[in-house]
C-alpha cells in the first residue's frame, strides 16, 4: 500500500501545502508518491527532498481516467491533498467512483484510523474513525511544519489519453498577479475600514513587503471597492490559516473571524480597545494604525 | 427551464457552537438560517425568473421538519415548490447521494448550490453530486447569466484567477457572492408561499464511510498579550523569533 500526494505549484516551486502533505504522508507510510501536472522534470526530480519516492507527471488533472488507472495499478489506498478546488473536484470523483471515503478540513491523521477535522469554521472539531482500508484527506494548511528528507524521486510520465469532448469553452482567463499568493503566504497583513480609504494602503503594502507577506482585507473594504474581491477574507470570502495574521483597523466581527481564526498567531492593531478582535488575538496593540504601522516598518529596518 | 436550488439550513453565523452529551449539535437557543451561499444561489435563480417567467424554480433541503419554515421562506423569496428529504444531513456523501437520486428522477437544467455549507464546511456536495450524476460542476461561481435555454455564461474563481466560461446545460454550480444580492421576502411573497407545494421525500440509504467518534471544542486561546504602542520591541522580537 502506498500514499499519493497531489502536488500543486506556487509559481515554479511546490506549494507549502503540498510539502506539508508529503511530510504527513511520510509519517503514515514509507512509500510516498506524488502526482503533478508540472513537467519541469529537473525540478520534479529534486522533490525527493520533500519526501517523495516516485512522482507521476500527468498533462492535466482533468484527465480523470488516467488518474484512476494510476491509483488502481499502484495499490494506492491513501490520498493526501491540499484543499484547492481543483483537488477537491478530483478527490470527489475518486471518492464516488472508487468508493474512497473523503475527509475535508483535516487537522490530524493518526495511524489507527482516527481523523480530526475542523468544522463550524474553526469553532469546533469533529473526530472521525475510518474503518476502511482507503481514504482521501483534504488537509488544512499549516497543520504540520514541512520537513526535509533524503530521498530520491523517480519520475514516471503518465500516458494520457486524449480527453473527451468538453461541454464548455473558456472565453476569458484573468490571472491574479500578486507577488505572494494569499492562500500560500506564511504571513498575511490584513486591513479594514479603520484605514479610512484605499489611498492609505501604501503602508499596508510596505509592511507586507518587509515581512514577505500577502495582503488581505475585510468584507466592507472589498464591498466598497477599496481592494479587489479576491483579497476578502472571512466567512463569505477566503478562509486562510497563515502562521501570522495581522489585523489592522478591523473590528473583528464574527463573520471575519470565521475566515482567519485558524491562523497560528493573530496580531491585532486597533485604536478601539473594545474592538472584539482583541478577544481572538495573541498580541494586541491599542493605537492608531497610522502611527503604529510606520513604527513597525521602521523597527524592522 | 427547470432550476433546482439546493439549500442547507444552518446555525446563524453568530451562533455559539456547543454539543450535547450524546454527540449531537446542540440546537437549543440557536437561530437557523438558509446558508448564506445558498441564499445567493436562490436570489440569482429568482433574478433569472424575473427576466424570464418560464423558469421554474424548485428548492430542496436534506433535513428534518424543523427546517420547513426556512423552506417556506425560500418559497416566499420566489421558489415555485420545495422538497425536503426527511433525514438529518449525515455527511457530504449522504447528502450528495440523496440529492443526486432526486435529480435523477426529476430532470433539471441547472442545479445551484452554495460554495459550501457553513456548518460542516466540507465544500464537497456539489462536486460529489456532479461526479455521481456525471454532470459538469463549477465552483465557486461568482457570475451567472443564461445565454439561451441550452447554455450559460459564468465566471468562476480558479486557484490562480478568474475564468469566464460558456457552458452547456445541465450544470451544477457552487455559488458565491457577488453572484446576486440577497433577497428579503415581501408580504405578497409570504402570502403566496402558504399555498405553494412542500413535498417530503424519504431518504435513500447511503453507507456511512467515516464513523463519528465525538465532537470537541478547540482549546481556549491563551490570554492576549498587549504590547505598548510606544514600545514595540516585544512585537519585533517575536517576529524575528519566527525568522521574519
Amino acid at each position: 500500500m502506498s500514499t499519493l500526494v497531489f502536488i500543486e505549484f506556487n509559481k515554479n516551486t511546490i506549494s507549502e501545502s503540498s510539502s506539508q502533505a508529503a511530510t504527513i504522508a511520510n509519517e503514515l507510510q514509507n512509500e510516498v508518491y506524488g502526482l503533478t501536472s508540472n513537467d519541469d522534470e529537473s525540478y520534479i526530480s529534486s522533490l525527493g527532498s520533500k519526501g517523495f519516492d516516485k512522482i507521476f507527471i500527468i498533462d492535466d488533472f482533468n484527465n480523470y481516467s488516467a488518474i484512476e488507472e494510476l491509483i488502481n495499478n499502484n495499490g494506492i489506498k491513501t490520498i493526501l491533498s491540499p484543499s484547492s478546488n481543483t483537488f477537491k473536484e478530483l478527490s470527489s470523483k475518486i471518492s464516488t467512483k472508487l468508493n474512497f471515503p473523503i475527509a475535508s478540513n483535516v487537522l490530524k491523521i493518526e495511524k489507527n484510523g482516527k481523523i480530526s477535522c475542523s468544522i463550524f469554521t474553526g469553532k469546533a472539531e469533529s473526530h472521525m474513525i475510518n474503518n476502511n482500508d482507503s481514504c482521501i484527506y483534504l488537509l488544512n494548511k499549516n497543520i504540520v511544519e514541512s520537513q526535509d528528507f533524503e530521498k530520491k524521486a523517480d519520475i514516471i510520465k503518465v500516458d494520457s489519453k486524449v480527453s473527451e469532448n468538453s461541454s464548455f469553452e473558456i472565453l476569458e482567463q484573468k490571472f491574479i498577479e500578486e507577488e505572494i499568493s494569499l492562500n500560500d503566504a506564511d504571513v498575511v497583513i490584513s486591513a479594514g475600514r479603520g484605514l479610512k480609504g484605499p489611498e492609505n494602503w501604501q503602508m499596508i503594502e510596505d509592511l507586507a513587503k518587509k515581512l514577505n507577506a500577502a495582503t488581505a482585507c475585510s468584507k466592507p473594504v472589498s464591498d466598497a471597492g477599496w481592494r479587489p474581491h479576491h483579497e476578502h477574507v472571512g466567512q463569505t470570502g477566503l478562509k486562510i490559516s497563515p502562521k501570522i495574521y495581522f489585523a489592522i483597523g478591523i473590528s473583528g466581527a464574527i463573520q471575519h473571524l470565521a475566515g482567519v481564526n485558524s491562523s497560528k498567531t493573530i496580531i491585532v492593531i486597533n485604536n478601539d480597545p473594545e474592538a472584539p478582535f482583541f478577544k481572538a488575538a495573541d498580541y494586541g496593540i491599542v493605537g492608531d494604525a497610522f502611527e503604529v504601522v510606520p513604527k513597525i516598518i521602521n523597527s524592522l529596518g | 427551464m427547470k432550476i433546482l436550488v439546493c439549500v442547507s439550513c444552518v446555525p446563524d453565523t453568530t451562533s455559539k457552537v456547543s454539543f450535547t452529551e450524546d454527540n449531537k449539535f446542540n440546537k437549543e437557543n440557536i437561530q437557523f438560517i438558509i446558508g448564506p451561499y445558498e441564499d445567493y444561489a436562490l436570489a440569482r435563480a429568482v433574478e433569472l425568473k424575473e427576466k424570464n417567467s418560464e423558469i421554474d424554480i424548485s428548492i430542496i433541503n436534506v433535513g428534518l421538519s424543523e427546517n420547513d419554515p426556512l423552506l417556506r421562506k425560500g418559497l416566499a423569496i420566489g421558489a415555485d415548490r420545495a422538497y425536503r428529504i426527511n433525514s438529518e444531513p449525515i455527511d457530504s456523501n449522504f447528502v450528495a447521494h440523496n440529492i443526486a437520486s432526486f435529480i435523477n428522477k426529476n430532470n433539471f437544467d441547472l442545479i445551484l448550490m452554495g460554495k459550501e455549507s457553513i456548518d460542516y464546511n466540507s465544500g464537497l456536495v456539489h462536486y460529489l453530486s456532479g461526479s455521481i450524476l456525471n454532470i459538469q460542476t463549477f465552483n465557486p461561481v461568482t457570475y451567472l447569466d443564461l445565454e439561451n435555454d441550452k447554455s450559460v455564461i459564468i465566471k468562476r474563481e480558479t486557484d490562480s484567477g478568474i475564468e469566464k466560461i460558456k457552458a452547456k446545460l445541465p450544470l451544477i454550480l457552487g455559488c458565491q457572492e457577488p453572484i446576486a444580492e440577497w433577497k428579503i421576502p415581501n408580504m405578497r411573497g409570504i402570502m403566496n408561499a402558504r399555498s405553494k407545494e412542500l413535498s417530503v421525500i424519504e431518504p435513500i440509504e447511503v453507507k456511512a464511510s467515516l464513523k463519528l467518534d465525538k465532537y470537541t471544542l478547540p482549546p481556549e486561546k491563551e490570554e492576549i498579550k498587549y504590547i505598548d504602542k510606544d514600545n514595540l520591541e516585544l512585537l519585533i522580537d517575536e517576529l524575528k523569533l519566527k525568522n521574519l
